[in-house]
């Protein structure tokens, strides 16, 4: 099988983001990486195509030199092809949605369940509306099955089987096992892979919906450090101060 | 990390790193405490390809510079010097098939460390440390075969490699001249391994006496020719000596980056204690150690790639490095106070990790010794 | 059913609303209140909840029998209620089926959705952005669909004496299914009400493993508390996702909150800084968890909570 990963740098999201000066998001000194629940896509696919056969391909939305240390880990990790879509000032679905059939044909469309920045939990939804294909969400696992496939969703209280023809888009959440780690050789072959880009003609996104302000959360003040030699003391100041506040 | 100027090679040393941060630096921990042979850790290592940085692109390995893997090297011995102490052992055992051996036994000694696993090189004996030439190990030639005699010890990886390179006297009346070398596989008839050494540190490392008797190995299993081994044991020690030396300056700066972080967190009398000139000025100097040791590394590995001599160069990069591990590991310590000296923090692991690159590989005063020589000369 | 009225979707579970779905109501009464429009609650396969939603404060309840759950099935009977109610915003609880009815609805009409919203300002819908660092406002103008996060907006008050007009509405299922529900399992049989906790007890990767864990859920049962949990201990399967606090968890405010060998990742803290006293147990003095505590505790959890278990059974006693 085809199997699309679509996949979005975001940056780190260990690290927290402050505002600058103008009140923008201050993004500059943190390190751009895959969206984590993309990676977690992307290992699916990965390990779908080594147990059924197939290839991998990794699509963005964007710049390909912004994007090119993305997509160069991406396919260190099991993509064999990547692919940049340029569509000036379209949302990703929109972009994802025109670039996608320019650039092949695929049996399975794989995104993160959501991204670590926005977390908005729609490209995969909305992309499948725009292509007009079923989607399934917060899938856990997959399986070829007659005609498409069967897969495990992640739902609230438990799990759900849902079948869904091919071609399809799924979305994708942490499963219980992590993403490899390239190899060295992995690594260095990627480097030599050439990405494709495809230019399309995309709709600017909608300005139904705008931004029209960030804010930083009402922080918190950090009270009183207990610190002490002998965890019973530390204990003990500790139950002092919740007794004293009726706490317990 | 200083050695690397290009995206793609920062890539990999990214790679790595993250490898290194979240598959050892913290693991490692307990199995300092036991004194337990990592298995999970090195079976990672090795699907990721770090036991193969240093075989050649003719063989099959991926033709890195030797700057690019010294870089990674210092990254793993950051995390733990232990781990590149089993890496380092293992491209040991190699350089003495890559520097004495013929194609094929180059080839399958390459195949080894490829599939990811381990090797010992077998030189040192209990009367034979920084006395290599007083070995008691022999061999005796029986038909097209060598008949392997002695016992090793403080052999890096002897309990987990897959194959040895031994040096044992072919003819003993010649002294270092009548020393060969030969590569023994792990589970030749006759080869055992004695008690794991309880180690004051590169407790991730296995290290055990290795036993040969009447070890038989063909003929064809000999690197070079008959009275080389002495040779070509002393040129792979030469050669191996900087890469001991990247060991030691990720203990360096391991003990630099722990001494800094702790430093600007802890206040004493109202201010951190790093805003103290005194202690600035303790960091600056171990900056300057761990620097000054990275560059000779480096300088080093430049000749090598040179084809130029680099024996001197490479005992003062292993010897400086090995000293200023130690002393950058002291230093941590200090700034560290109480804090430094408890277990529950990681710079008191990093002296017990350190004081063996003073020893192994040619202790220091052995490597002043080459230094000495290759200045004064004969007269 | 009013025209142009705000329309949310309420999902219920054997009558009983689900609590996210309060919460979305009450957003939805809330942008009414600002707007002069009517509420309409959506109840689908659920007309024994519809009392239930005139009690919430719905000002009028439509209820639609269809086939049983599927997503498709249920963004269209959204997509045709909210068509033929002319209305412009639709309200969703953020379960995660309500997440993805939501982004299923706005996608069908190509009209903007909001995700997960937290408040409703002057200025538009609030939500948290860079995993709860920041917060972003989004303006709407026209159709939209919007989510509640959980833990937000809180219930509405209850009045047993409302009552509203219900109506039931028959959607034509013309849908044909693609993906498929065809099998449903529960595996987390009970439920865990974090959001009304008034202690929640946390633990994190700092617990070490699931018998250490233990400690953590034995502090709750004494504090008569919930058992929370930061994502680390979930991925390590020491305690079920539905414990889970913060990003891709609950948003909590108990009176009580205490983090045990949680560091305090943004993704956590952004769901339980709005509780009322923070305490925070960790041996590395450096865990940003500590910026939010009231009190912080530096020192290993398995020398500390022993000792705080023995100390309040003594108090108990």
């Amino acid at each position: 099988m085809e199997l699309l990963v679509c996949v979005k740098q975001v940056p780190d999201d260990s690290v927290t983001v402050t505002l600058d000066a103008s009140g923008k998001p201050n993004l500059g000194g943190i390190t751009p990486v895959v969206n984590a629940f993309d990676t977690y896509a992307l290992e699916m696919a990965t390990r779908f195509k080594e147990a059924n056969g197939g290839n991998v391909s990794v699509i963005t939305v964007g710049d390909l030199k912004e994007n090119e240390k993305s997509l160069r880990s991406c396919l260190s990790v099991g993509a064999s092809t990547a692919i940049t879509v340029s569509a000036g000032d379209a949302d990703a679905a929109c972009a994802l949605a025109c670039g996608i059939p320019a650039a092949g044909t695929y049996d399975v469309i794989f995104c993160g369940s959501e991204s670590t920045d926005v977390s908005a939990a729609q490209t995969g939804i909305r992309l499948a509306a725009a292509l007009n294909l079923p989607v399934v969400t917060n899938v856990l696992a997959l399986e070829p099955a007659d005609g498409g496939l069967t897969v495990k969703q992640e739902t609230e209280e438990g799990y759900r089987t849902v079948s869904v023809p091919t071609p399809c888009v799924l979305t994708i959440v942490k499963p219980a096992y992590d993403p490899r780690y390239p190899t060295m050789k992995s690594k260095m072959a990627a480097r030599k892979i050439p990405i494709s880009t495809v230019t399309v003609d995309a709709p600017a996104a909608s300005d139904a919906a705008k931004c029209v302000k960030i804010s930083a959360p009402a922080q918190r003040q950090a009270g009183v450090k207990i610190q002490e030699k002998e965890a019973a003391d530390a204990v003990a100041k500790a139950m002092g101060m919740l007794i004293d506040r009726k706490l317990v | 990390m200083a050695y690397l100027f290009n995206e793609e090679d920062l890539d990999l040393y990214e790679t790595v790193k993250d490898f290194c941060e979240n598959e050892i630096k913290e693991q490692c921990k307990e199995y300092d405490v036991s004194g337990e042979w990592p298995t999970e850790i090195y079976e990672k290592a090795a699907e990721m390809g770090l036991n193969a940085l240093e075989v050649p692109e003719e063989y099959g390995g991926l033709g890195l510079e030797r700057l690019t893997v010294a870089a990674l090297m210092e990254e793993m011995a950051k995390a733990d010097a232990g781990f590149v102490t089993t890496i380092t052992a293992s491209n040991l055992a190699l350089k003495a098939v890559l520097i004495g051996g013929n194609e094929e036994q180059k080839q399958h000694c390459c195949d080894f460390l490829l599939d990811g696993k381990h090797a010992a090189f077998c030189l040192t004996e209990p009367m034979a440390g920084s006395d290599a030439g007083n070995s008691k190990t022999t061999a005796v030639r029986d038909g097209d075969e060598y008949v392997l005699n002695g016992r090793k010890c403080f052999i890096t990886n002897g309990a987990v490699a897959s194959f040895y390179v031994v040096t044992a006297m072919t003819d003993k009346t010649k002294g270092v001249k009548g020393m060969s070398a030969f590569i023994v596989e792990a589970g030749t008839p006759g080869l055992s391994t004695g008690n794991h050494e309880n180690k004051m540190g590169i407790r991730t490392s296995n290290t055990c006496d290795v036993v040969l008797e009447d070890v038989r190995v063909p003929a064809s299993a000999m690197i070079g020719e008959e009275g080389q081994g002495y040779s070509i044991a002393m040129k792979t020690l030469d050669m191996s000596r900087t890469w001991v030396g990247c060991g030691a300056v990720g203990i360096a700066q391991r003990a630099i980056d722990e001494a800094v972080a702790y430093g600007k967190e802890r206040i004493t009398f109202g201010k951190p204690i790093l805003k103290n000139q005194a202690l600035q000025f303790k960091i600056a100097d171990m900056e300057i150690r761990c620097e000054t040791a990275r560059q000779m590394i480096a300088h080093a590995l430049m000749l090598m790639d040179a084809g130029k001599p680099y024996s001197k160069e490479s005992a003062i990069a292993k010897c400086y490095a090995g000293d200023v591990a130690v002393q950058n590991a002291l230093e941590a310590i200090q700034i560290l106070g109480g804090y430094g000296y408890s277990r529950e923090y990681p710079v008191e692991k990093l002296l017990r990790d350190a004081k063996i690159f003073q020893i192994y590989e040619g202790t220091n005063e052995i490597q002043r010794v080459v230094i000495a020589k290759n200045v004064i000369g004969k007269f | 059913m009013d025209k142009q009225s705000i329309l949310v979707y309420l999902e219920a579970q054997e009558g009983q609303i689900v609590k996210v779905s309060l919460e979305a109501l009450n957003a939805a009464k809330q942008c009414a209140a600002k707007s002069g429009k009517s509420v309409a609650a959506v109840l689908v396969n659920a007309a024994d909840a519809a009392a239930s939603a005139a009690h919430y404060g719905a000002d009028s309840v439509v209820t639609v029998e269809a086939g049983e759950y599927q997503p498709e099935r249920y963004a269209h009977i959204l997509k045709t209620l909210m068509e033929r109610a002319e209305a412009e915003l639709l309200f969703v609880g953020s379960t995660r089926d309500g997440r993805e009815l939501a982004a299923r609805v706005a996608a069908a009409f190509n009209i903007p959705c909001v995700s997960d919203a937290t408040a409703i300002s002057d200025e538009g819908f609030v939500r948290s952005i860079y995993g709860g660092s920041l917060m972003e406002t989004i303006a709407v103008t026209g159709k939209a669909v919007i989510s509640v996060r959980s833990g937000t907006f809180g219930k509405p008050e209850c009045d047993e004496s409302r009552i509203a007009p219900v109506s039931a509405e028959t959607v034509a299922d013309e849908t044909q299914l693609r993906a498929v529900i065809r099998e449903s399992v529960k595996e987390l049989a009970e439920s865990v009400n974090l959001e009304d906790a008034e202690v929640i007890v946390a633990g994190g990767r700092g617990m070490g493993s699931a018998e250490g864990f233990k400690m953590v859920e034995e502090l709750a049962e004494l504090l008569g508390g919930v058992v929370g949990a930061s994502r680390p201990a979930i991925e390590d399967g020491w305690v079920p996702r539905n414990h889970q606090v913060g990003q891709s968890g609950k948003i909590v405010a108990p009176k009580l909150y205490i983090a045990c060998g949680i560091s305090g990742a943004m993704q956590h803290v952004s769901g339980m800084s709005g509780s009322g006293f923070i305490v925070a147990i960790n041996k590395d003095e450096d865990a940003p968890i500590f910026d939010v505590a009231d009190v912080g505790i530096v020192g290993n959890v398995n020398d500390i909570l022993p000792l705080m278990i023995e100390e309040i059974r003594a108090r108990k006693a």
